[in-house]
């Protein structure tokens, strides 16, 4: 497997006049192509800022991110980011379809080709009905799929989801993962997803980081040797998922306890 | 429609009936204003009186918002350039426009349309810059790295994300200075004895020409209403989407 990103050494301290906070300590992981990472930690360890600089939206105060072997300074091309105010994250004066069409036509997709991306995605993410509605005459769960939609039309080779699911209801948010499986599958992306529910994290990926509390490093790099046709009902029952799950919960409460 | 035109009405009802049988040299009856209206806003004054203050009040406007947004938008999105400015800002706008009048006659002179053109624009130019300011400042930081996460380029960050995300604070910035535009029309020509329809209404009172004064007045508050009607259109179009559709 092909490393399509690396992270080594990512430190991050948020100066401001009269407050330094350092949030990221000390962070090296490489994820391989097509794969499918979970980041959990603890409240405000550091997972928005760790998706922030990896998003180039943002520099790190130390070490270096690279994306397909170029450093990462400023947005990369081919990467696609959900962020965790979803909500806020659509224009709201755009209609759906348009919120989804934006980014396509601002990379220069020609006009046919974009509406089938567009009409593609919403169907995927069952929204082909809503599409001219504006993002404030929709459900939460329903503005959160606008993003998911706005994001794979994109056709990303890195999609990175920052607590993607934390604001949607149980039945909502197990469709979506559910949703999201699906189109990695489909669409072989590489996706770091980050989530402060254990069990999410264990069901999605293929592998869980584990990140101490704040300043942040790794505490565990974790396997999920689960096969990967996931099922809500029969995957969370199977005993190795409870393994799994009981030895990232434990992990977790290492962290907060402040181990490193 | 009805409920919006009641008051009015009510208002235009009373004004008849506590003037009808007005001797008083000042008060006109309204009847008798109303008689005169069609006779003192002939094609001529039309011409030469409303259709110029309209100009140059469209004129001003325009000015100040070009200028406003565009300063505004600059000013907004860079913290190094609101540092400076800010107190300049501050005091600029503190100072009552029509003020400024007699200073800038003396570079643009009275009579011409410069100075008051200059007035108008300087005079809108602070609601609509300062607002604009505001607005830009509270666009959404997360609307914002969403559209540099997908690499908008400037103009689109621009047109999608600063200006749109600013409109409702720019709209808000320029009706209020709207009125005011009304206001200094007509000031920027009660001092230089020109025409326009602000020294033509001056220019009746200083000839006792009552009812024309009081037709004059009213013309104004005719032309708020359809220039605040028309503003209120414009504003429809522009938030089409936050209403059902
Ligand atoms: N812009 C900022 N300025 C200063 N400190 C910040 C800033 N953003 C985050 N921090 C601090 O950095 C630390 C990590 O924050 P971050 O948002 O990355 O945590 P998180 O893991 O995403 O938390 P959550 O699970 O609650 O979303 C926190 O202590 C936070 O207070
Ligand atoms: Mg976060």
């Amino acid at each position: 497997m092909t490393t399509v990103l690396s992270v080594d050494a990512l430190a991050k301290t948020y100066r401001s006049p009269g407050r330094t906070v350092e949030a990221v300590r000390d962070l090296t992981f490489d994820i391989g192509r097509g794969e499918f990472v979970c980041v959990v930690g603890p409240s405000g360890a550091g997972k928005t800022t760790l998706l922030r600089c990896i998003a180039g939206l943002m520099p790190g105060t130390g070490g270096s991110i690279h994306l397909d072997g170029t450093a990462v300074t400023a947005p990369p091309a081919g990467m696609a980011v959900v962020f965790q105010e979803y909500g806020r994250s659509l224009f709201p004066w755009l209609t759906v379809r348009r919120n989804v069409e934006l980014p396509l036509a601002e990379k220069g997709v020609p006009r046919p080709a974009r509406r089938a991306r567009v009409d593609e995605a919403l169907d995927a993410v069952g929204l082909s009905d809503s599409g001219n509605a504006h993002p404030w005459q929709l459900s939460g769960g329903m503005q959160q799929r606008v993003a998911i939609a706005r994001a794979i039309a994109y056709e990303p080779s890195v999609l990175l989801m920052d607590e993607p699911f934390a604001a949607v209801d149980a039945q909502t948010r197990a469709e979506l993962e559910d949703l999201i499986r699906a189109l990695w599958h489909r669409l072989g992306i590489t996706v770091l997803f980050v989530t402060h529910d254990i069990d999410e994290s264990v069901y999605l990926g293929q592998r869980v980081l584990v990140l101490s509390r704040s300043p942040t490093e790794i505490l565990a790099d974790l396997p999920i040797d689960l096969p990967a046709a996931r099922d809500q009902l029969t995957t969370r029952a199977s005993p190795r998922f409870t393994a799994l799950r009981a030895q990232v919960y434990t992990l977790i409460q290492r962290a907060k306890a402040g181990e490193r | 429609m009805i409920r919006r035109l009641g008051l009015p009405a009510v208002l235009i009802g009373v004004w008849w009936l506590l003037s009808a049988g007005s001797t008083s040299f000042f008060w006109p009856p309204l009847s008798v204003i109303a008689r005169t209206f069609p006779a003192t806003w002939t094609l001529d004054p039309i011409l030469h009186d409303v259709l110029p203050s309209l100009a140059r009040l469209a004129l001003g406007y325009t000015i100040a918002l070009l200028a406003g947004v565009t300063l505004g938008v600059a000013i907004g999105s860079s913290a190094t350039l609101r540092a400076c400015c800010e107190p300049a800002l501050e005091f600029f706008r503190a100072i009552p426009p029509p003020v400024l009048i007699p200073v800038i006659a003396l570079f643009a002179g009275y009579t011409g349309w410069t100075s008051k053109i200059i007035t108008i624009a300087l005079g809108c130019l602070w609601p609509i810059l300062l607002n604009t300011v505001d607005g830009v400042r509270a666009v959404d930081e997360v609307l914002r790295d969403t559209a540099r996460s997908y690499r908008f380029g400037r103009l689109a960050v621009l047109r999608h994300v600063v200006l749109r995300g600013a409109a409702p604070r720019i709209v808000t910035g320029a009706r209020q200075a709207l009125s005011l535009g009304v206001i200094l029309m007509v000031i920027s020509e009660m001092f230089g004895a020109d025409r326009g329809l602000g020294a033509a209404v001056v220019q009746f009172q200083r000839g006792f020409a009552i009812p024309q004064m009081w037709t004059g007045i009213i013309l104004l508050g005719l032309l708020g209403v359809a220039l605040s009607a028309l503003f209120h259109l414009a504003e429809r179009r522009l938030f089409a989407w936050r209403s059902d559709s």
